[in-house]
C-alpha cells in the first residue's frame, strides 16, 4: 500500500472510531495562568532563584569587564582549557577573547569540540530568552545558529541581556510560534541523572556547569 | 516485547522475595512521592493547570482525526517524512526499512515507551543496525539485557555495585562504587556513539499539531544529542501524543516534570520542527516521524478513551501501594502501575492482561495524582466487570462475590453471620488476629495479619445506642 493511503486510512479509521461519540468542542483558550508578571529587575531575580535552585551558576554585573575575573576563575576551576563560540556571535566572540588573559585558555571553533575525546571546553553563546518562572535559558537554531555550546561543552556560558528576560514560557513560545525554528531548546541548569540509586549526579551527557552571565 | 502479564502473580511473588529490589523500589517511589508533593504545594495554580491539561487532552482525543491530519500536513510541509504503522509488526518493518534506506549501521536511541512496546530494537538489529540506548538507565538495562522497570527510572532495580560489575564485564572499565565515576564512564562511551551514529531515535512527549513540532523532555541531555548530531532523526510516537497547539505546550510542561520527579521543569526541553534548513550548521538532514496506532483507535472508540490522555509521568506508579510492593517487571509488559493495568489489557487483550485490573486496592491515590485527571480506579473497575462478562473470572470468585452481595444486601443474614463469626472467633482468634483461613481465603492470612472481627459489630453498637446521635455526644 502507498504510504499516502495509509495515512488517509488512519485518519478515516479514527473518524469512524469517533463517530457516535459526543463531538468534542474546541473550547476557547482560558486566560493565561497564575504566574505573576513583574518588572525587569524582579524578573531577573526570580530567574536567578530558580536557575540556582536547578544547579545553575548566575553572574550579573554593570559591565562585562566587571564580570571577567569571576567568570575566568570559574572556568579555570572547572579545568577548562578551550573556549569556543559561534563564529557569527559578536558578543560571544568579545567575551571569549576577553577571557583569554584570565586563564590558560585557547580559542577554538565549534567543530573542533565535536570529537570523541574533546579538551575541557567552555561554549560561550548569546541566549535568546531567559524564562523567570522556570529558570530556563532558551537557545534556538533561528537564523542558522549553532547549538553546540550548550550541548557539547563541559561548561556552558550563556550571555543574557536584561531585555532577554520574560516571565513565562508562554511569552517565549508566542514569540517563536509563528515560524518555529528547527530547534528550540530550554536549558535549565546542568545535565543531570538520578538513574543510579536515585542519586543526583551532574554531567550525564550535556554541560556539567551552566553559567548565566547578565550584563547590559 | 512479548507480553507476560498473565504471570503477574508469579512475578509478584518473585519480586516480593527479592530484598534488593524491595529496597530500591521503596527508595525511588518514596522519593518521587515526596518531591512531587512538595513541588505541587509550591505551585498554587497546579489544580487549575491540571484541569486545563485534562481538558486539552479530551479536546484532542475528541477530534483526533482532525488534529492528526493537521500534524501530518504541518510536519511534512517542514520537511519531515511521516509514516503510519497500524500495528507493532508494521512499525518494526517501517523502522527497519528507514534504516536500510538511509544506510544506517549505528543508531543512538533516547527513551521511548512505544518503541519498547513494538520492540523496535530487535527489528533494527535484524536490519544490521547497532542500537545504543543513551538514557543512562536504559543504557544500563540494555547492557544487562533486561526490560525497563519504571517509566521514569528504568534501572531503578539495579544497585551501584550491580551497575559497576556490568560496566566491568561489558565495557572493560575498572570496578568502582562511586556513582559520579559510573556516570562519567557512561558519558564517555555514549559521547563517542553520539558522534558516530548515523541516526538518532527518539520518542515524543508531545506532538504539536499546528506546527508539526515534536517536544522532547529529558534531564540528561541525551534527547538533545541524538536529535542534533546524527544525520537522520527517527521519532517514534503513538497517535495519542498529539496536542492541538504549540501554545498548549506550557500547560504540559508545568504538569509533567512536577508529576514525574517534582522538578519545576526538566533540565532539557527540545521543540523540534522539521529538518536542517539552509545555513544551519547542524541538525538532521532527514526527519522521519513514525506514528503508531497498535490498538489505540479501538480504545478511542470505547469507554476506556480517557486512558489515552496519559502523558507518562509515572506519578500513578509511585503512589500505588501495589507498584510499591511488586515493582515494574511484575506487570509483565511495557507499561506498569495503575496506568499499565488499564492500558496493557486494552492493547494486548483482556485474556492476557486479566490479572492486572485486579492488581489494585482501588484506594484512589493514582487518580488523585494523575496530572491529566484520568479516573484510573473507575477504569480498573470497568475492566474487572468486562472480565466477568467475558467469562475470565474464575467460578469461585464469581460465586464468592454473589454470596457477598447476597449477605450484604440482607440485614438479617448479615447479623446472623456476624454472630456465627463472633463465636468462631472466640475459639480460633489469637491476639486480635485471625490465625488462618481455609482454601482460597488463605491469601488473606498467609503473608499478613488479618484483624479479628471486633466483639461488638457496628450494627449491634448502633442499635444499642439508637436515639443517641453520635454528633450530640
Amino acid at each position: 500500500m502507498e504510504p499516502v493511503d495509509k495515512k488517509e486510512e488512519l485518519i478515516r479509521r479514527i473518524a469512524v472510531a469517533l463517530r457516535g461519540h459526543e463531538g468534542a468542542k474546541a473550547a476557547p483558550r482560558p486566560p493565561a495562568g497564575a504566574a505573576g508578571t513583574g518588572a525587569g529587575a524582579d524578573r531577573i531575580s526570580r530567574f536567578r532563584e530558580q536557575f540556582e535552585e536547578q544547579g545553575g551558576n548566575f553572574l550579573a554585573g554593570p559591565s562585562l569587564e566587571a564580570l571577567l575575573p569571576a567568570l575566568g576563575e570559574g572556568l579555570r576551576l572547572s579545568g577548562v582549557t578551550v573556549l569556543f563560540f559561534p563564529p557569527e556571535d559578536a558578543d560571544a566572540r568579545q567575551v571569549a577573547e576577553a577571557l583569554v588573559p584570565f586563564g590558560p585558555f585557547s580559542l577554538a571553533s565549534p567543530a573542533e569540540v565535536r570529537q570523541p575525546s574533546p579538551p575541557r571546553s567552555a561554549g560561550v553563546q548569546s541566549a535568546e530568552f531567559a524564562i523567570a518562572e522556570t529558570g530556563s535559558i532558551v537557545q534556538t537554531s533561528r537564523g542558522g545558529k549553532t547549538l553546540l555550546p550548550g550541548l557539547l561543552a563541559d561548561v556552558h556560558v550563556a550571555l543574557l541581556s536584561p531585555a532577554a528576560f520574560v516571565d513565562r514560557m508562554e511569552e517565549c513560545l508566542a514569540a517563536l510560534a509563528e515560524d518555529p525554528p528547527r530547534n528550540i531548546s530550554f536549558l535549565s541548569g546542568p545535565s543531570r541523572s538520578a538513574d543510579i540509586e536515585q542519586t543526583l549526579t551532574i554531567g550525564a551527557h550535556g554541560p556539567k556547569k551552566t553559567i548565566a552571565v547578565v550584563f547590559p | 516485547m512479548e507480553p507476560r502479564a498473565r504471570s503477574f502473580y508469579r512475578n509478584s511473588e518473585k519480586a516480593l522475595a527479592n530484598a534488593t529490589l524491595q529496597s530500591a523500589i521503596s527508595r525511588t517511589t518514596g522519593k518521587f512521592v515526596r518531591t512531587r508533593a512538595a513541588s505541587v504545594d509550591a505551585f498554587p495554580g497546579f489544580e487549575a493547570v491540571r484541569h486545563e491539561g485534562s481538558r486539552i487532552k479530551e479536546e484532542t482525543l475528541g477530534r483526533l482525526d482532525h488534529y492528526l491530519a493537521l500534524f501530518i500536513a504541518e510536519a511534512e510541509k517542514r520537511g519531515a517524512a511521516v509514516h503510519v504503522a497500524r500495528d507493532a509488526a508494521e512499525a518494526r518493518e517501517i523502522a527497519a526499512g528507514i534504516a536500510r534506506q538511509e544506510g544506517i549501521t549505528l543508531a543512538v536511541k533516547s527513551k521511548s515507551m512505544v518503541a519498547e512496546e513494538v520492540d523496535l530494537n530487535s527489528a533494527l538489529e535484524a536490519a544490521g543496525v547497532e542500537v545504543v540506548e543513551s538514557d543512562l538507565g536504559e543504557f544500563i538495562i540494555q547492557l544487562a539485557g533486561e526490560p525497563p522497570s519504571h517509566l521514569i527510572a528504568p534501572a531503578v532495580h539495579k544497585t551501584r555495585e550491580q551497575v559497576s560489575r556490568l560496566f566491568e564485564q561489558k565495557l572493560g572499565e575498572p570496578y568502582t562504587e562511586q556513582i559520579p565515576e559510573l556516570v562519567r564512564i557512561a558519558r564517555k562511551h555514549l559521547r563517542a556513539k553520539f558522534l558516530a551514529a548515523g541516526m538518532g531515535i527518539s520518542g515524543a512527549n508531545f506532538l504539536c499539531a499546528d506546527t508539526g513540532s515534536i517536544a522532547l523532555v529529558t534531564n540528561e541531555g541525551n534527547g538533545r544529542m541524538g536529535t542534533i548530531l546524527p544525520r537522520v532523526h527517527l521519532a517514534v510516537a503513538s497517535i495519542e501524543k498529539i496536542i492541538p497547539r504549540l501554545a498548549d505546550l506550557p500547560v504540559f510542561l508545568h504538569l509533567l516534570p512536577r508529576s514525574a520527579t517534582g522538578q519545576v521543569i526538566s533540565t532539557y526541553v527540545s521543540v523540534l520542527t522539521g529538518t536542517k534548513r539552509p545555513g544551519d550548521p547542524e541538525g538532521p538532514e532527514k526527519l522521519h516521524i513514525l506514528l503508531v496506532d497498535n490498538g489505540r483507535t479501538a480504545i478511542l472508540q470505547g469507554k476506556y478513551r480517557e486512558i489515552l490522555k496519559c502523558i507518562r509521568s509515572g506519578a500513578c506508579l509511585n503512589i500505588c501501594p501495589v507498584y510499591q510492593s511488586v515493582g515494574g517487571h511484575a506487570y509483565g509488559w511495557t507499561y506498569p502501575g495503575p496506568m499499565g493495568s488499564v492500558l496493557t489489557p486494552l492493547l494486548v487483550g483482556l485474556a492476557e492482561g486479566a490479572p492486572l485490573p485486579n492488581a489494585s486496592t482501588l484506594c484512589g491515590a493514582c487518580a488523585e495524582v494523575c496530572p491529566v485527571e484520568i479516573p484510573l480506579p473507575r477504569l480498573l473497575l470497568e475492566l474487572r466487570s468486562d472480565e466477568r462478562d467475558q467469562g475470565l473470572k474464575n467460578p469461585e470468585e464469581v460465586l464468592g462475590m454473589k454470596a457477598f452481595a447476597a449477605v450484604m444486601s440482607r440485614a438479617g443474614i448479615l447479623e446472623a453471620l456476624e454472630r456465627v463469626i463472633g463465636v468462631l472467633c472466640q475459639i480460633f482468634c489469637k491476639e486480635g488476629k485471625v490465625p488462618w483461613l481455609p482454601l482460597k481465603f488463605s491469601g488473606w492470612t498467609d503473608k499478613r495479619d488479618f484483624p479479628a472481627p471486633v466483639p461488638q459489630p457496628f450494627r449491634r453498637l448502633w442499635k444499642k445506642q439508637r436515639g443517641i446521635r453520635p454528633w450530640n455526644r
